[in-house]
């Protein structure tokens, strides 16, 4: 990819700052020929990656060099793109929102800084990712579980901070973070919670900061660069049951929500309960055209032959339940019996106890995987998804109310419709699975429409959705409209005062700083 | 245990050669899910252990049990191959400049990948290891 320059930067200068910054970081870790470039570049990118070039990108190996990174790009007004690991899939990888912005790629520091048995908790750098964490904990024999995105190849941290989902009791992974250490952008250094006190023991424990408490506000942010945090992790259980119900209709999915929601609210149960549609289960069989090999969405008639010819439901709930076998028994039959008032095929059960086989492809167990990518095969060629992930209340008719609507939309669209939802306790997280052949230009240019329609149509709705792709972080912070966008006017206050040269991530989640303000926009 | 029907069913073939465990047996982590450590040191210098560092750095992805390995199985199949080819330190056919490339340019699903995934030093050293026809 060619040489992209930030706004108002000229060539000189940006060399200049690359340069400077090869005395820090040492001038194999900075990395700007063309190839590298395509190697910061959006794999999955909805159509070509040039749209959301990075100029170039630097690795710095410690906190110390962060900072000086952080003030020669003040310097040289050289703005950066921090990414943990840079495996921000479907979502822009380690591209930048803005053109020409330096990837700061944390990925050398990744370092398991702590790893605490009894008090179940871990201190991370940003580049460990969760195959490295599980690895370590299985070297030593910790009694500590994950909660793991569908893909591991990822940062633990960087999948907190960007709000990242998974399927455990752990699994809303940005209420795990505890105590946070910080680069500001103008390269002071800030440590959260009971951190801001030098060595004291209880920072990666108690999750409030004495006054005004910032974790959160370095998550989907640019007001600082973390360089490692605190994380809680599940105890290992004593024993582990999973019940698994097909549920056959679509509609379905509303009495599925009215009964496990309020069993999820009240405590009986402790996991984020992931319910996929049937096309979840097909991703992983083959390919679409070993199904289905006409252009244009799966007609239903055939979507009813494949569910019987697989013995599929339209969804599937797999419920797990964690902790002593008595309790978790007791709890299995207050959800059987919920569940048997709408459907009588009891769930089949899958029991664990430890020395049992655990290291499959699961989730729920916080197994980390990158297999469930294998969907990017599913449409073939270089294939790519994108997911529209609105939030709706977990109950049946919002869930089904937004599910009617995307499912039309979709379908308007002539796409297969895959959805899930995700019940994380008052909420449901909606994802809405988009996948597509990257070199398909048609295609392409009929997926970034359908995303459009979808975010207006859902929005109009009055839902949102929880997390973007770079390509549509300003439409969708258009959506939170909210007293003249006052969340935005004061992200951008805030912005503007920690950071008047504008250099962290101008333009995240469509927060711009006054710097380059003429750059908001840019729709996808 | 579902997931785990799932993928050995995937696995079906390869599994007569490379031996995953067909059901629930105690038992460690697949190869993928257990590398080794990365070793000490500058990653910069050369002349590292390709086969270390491939599993290291490509093994979550290639070793058994991993994304690629399974895809690659399917591939290598349907090319009239053996399953067990869909293990990358089984192939003889890759060259060095091949590894090269595909690391650095992206294959199918594969994504390209970075100097800090990584380094020249160690692909050189990864791609002598998998370059059997070289």
């Amino acid at each position: 990819m060619k040489l992209h320059l930030p706004p108002r930067v000229s060539p000189k200068t940006f060399d200049a700052m690359l340069t400077a910054a090869a005395g820090v970081v040492g001038k194999d870790w900075v990395m700007a020929t063309d190839a590298d470039r395509d190697a910061y570049s959006d794999t999955y990118a909805p159509g070509d990656a040039e749209e959301w070039p990075a100029g170039a990108a630097i690795a710095p190996a410690n906190v110390e060099e962060v900072r000086a990174i952080v003030r020669l790009a003040n310097e040289h007004k050289t703005p950066l793109w921090p990414v943990s690991r840079g495996k921000n899939l479907g979502y822009g990888n380690a591209a930048p929102r803005l053109a020409g912005s330096i990837v700061l790629d944390l990925g050398r520091m990744n370092k398991v800084l702590e790893l605490d048995h009894k008090l179940a908790y871990c201190v991370v750098e940003p580049g460990v990712g969760f195959f490295d964490l599980y690895e370590q904990i299985q070297r030593e024999k910790a009694p500590l579980w994950l909660s793991v995105p569908g893909n591991a190849w990822g940062s633990v941290l960087g999948n907190a901070l960007e709000h990242g989902i998974g399927d455990t009791s752990y699994g809303l992974h940005a209420r795990n973070l505890c105590g946070i250490e910080a680069v500001l952008p103008d390269g002071d250094l800030v440590r959260t919670g009971m951190g801001a006190m030098t060595g004291n023991p209880a920072w990666h424990l108690f999750p409030m900061s004495y006054g005004p408490t910032f974790d959160l506000a370095f998550s989907q942010s640019n007001l600082g660069i973390v360089t490692k945090a605190g994380l809680w992790l599940q105890p290992a259980p004593e024993t582990s049951l999973e019940l698994v119900w097909d549920i056959p209709a679509v509609d379905d999915i509303g009495w599925v929500i009215d009964t496990i929601a309020p069993l999820k609210i009240s405590g009986l149960i402790d996991q984020n309960v992931f319910i996929p549609s049937w096309l979840g289960k097909m991703v992983l069989k083959g390919q679409r055209k070993d199904f289905w090999d006409k252009p244009g969405a799966i007609p239903d008639a055939r979507v009813d032959e494949l569910l019987k010819q697989y013995g599929l439901g339209y969804w599937q709930v797999a419920l797990r339940f964690y902790g002593d076998e008595g309790v978790v028994k007791a709890k299995a039959e207050v959800v059987k019996a919920a569940m048997a008032r709408n459907l009588a095929t009891p769930p089949a059960e899958h029991w664990w106890h430890p020395g049992d086989y655990i290291h499959g492809i699961e989730t729920t167990m916080g197994i980390p995987s990158a297999v469930p990518l294998q969907m990017s095969d599913w449409i073939g060629g270089r294939g790519a998804h994108m997911g529209f992930s609105p939030v709706v209340p977990a109950t049946g008719k919002h869930v089904l109310d937004q599910m009617h609507r995307s499912r039309k939309i979709i379908a308007d669209f002539d796409v297969d419709f895959y959805a899930s939802f995700t019940i994380g306790g008052r909420f449901a997280n909606n994802v809405n699975m988009l996948m597509y052949d990257r070199d398909n230009a048609e295609e392409v240019l009929k997926m970034r429409r359908l995303f459009d329609t979808l975010i207006g149509e859902t929005a109009k709705a009055g839902y949102a959705e929880y997390r973007t792709h770079l390509g549509w972080m300003d439409p969708v912070m258009d959506t939170f409209d909210f007293n003249d966008h006052a969340l935005r006017r004061f992200g951008e206050k805030v912005k503007n005062a920690l950071d008047p040269a504008g250099i962290v991530a101008p333009g995240k989640q469509g927060i711009w700083p006054a710097a380059y303000a003429a750059n908001r926009g840019g729709k996808a | 245990m579902k997931h785990l029907i799932l993928a050995a069913g995937l696995l079906a073939s390869a599994a007569a050669v490379a031996a995953l465990p067909p059901g629930p047996p105690p038992g460690p982590p697949p190869p993928y899910q257990m590398r080794g450590e990365a070793p000490a040191g500058d990653r910069l210098k050369p002349g590292g252990d390709g086969k270390v560092l491939f599993q290291v750095h490509c093994g979550y992805c290639h070793l058994l049990g991993g994304m690629g390995t399974n895809l690659l199985t399917k591939q290598r199949i349907m090319a009239g191959d053996t399953p067990d080819k869909g293990l990358l330190a089984n192939r003889t056919d890759l060259t060095a400049d091949y590894v090269h490339s595909v690391v650095r340019m992206g294959k199918g699903a594969m994504p390209v990948q970075t100097k800090v995934d990584v380094t020249d030093a160690e692909l050189d050293a990864i791609a002598k290891y998998l370059g059997k026809a070289s």
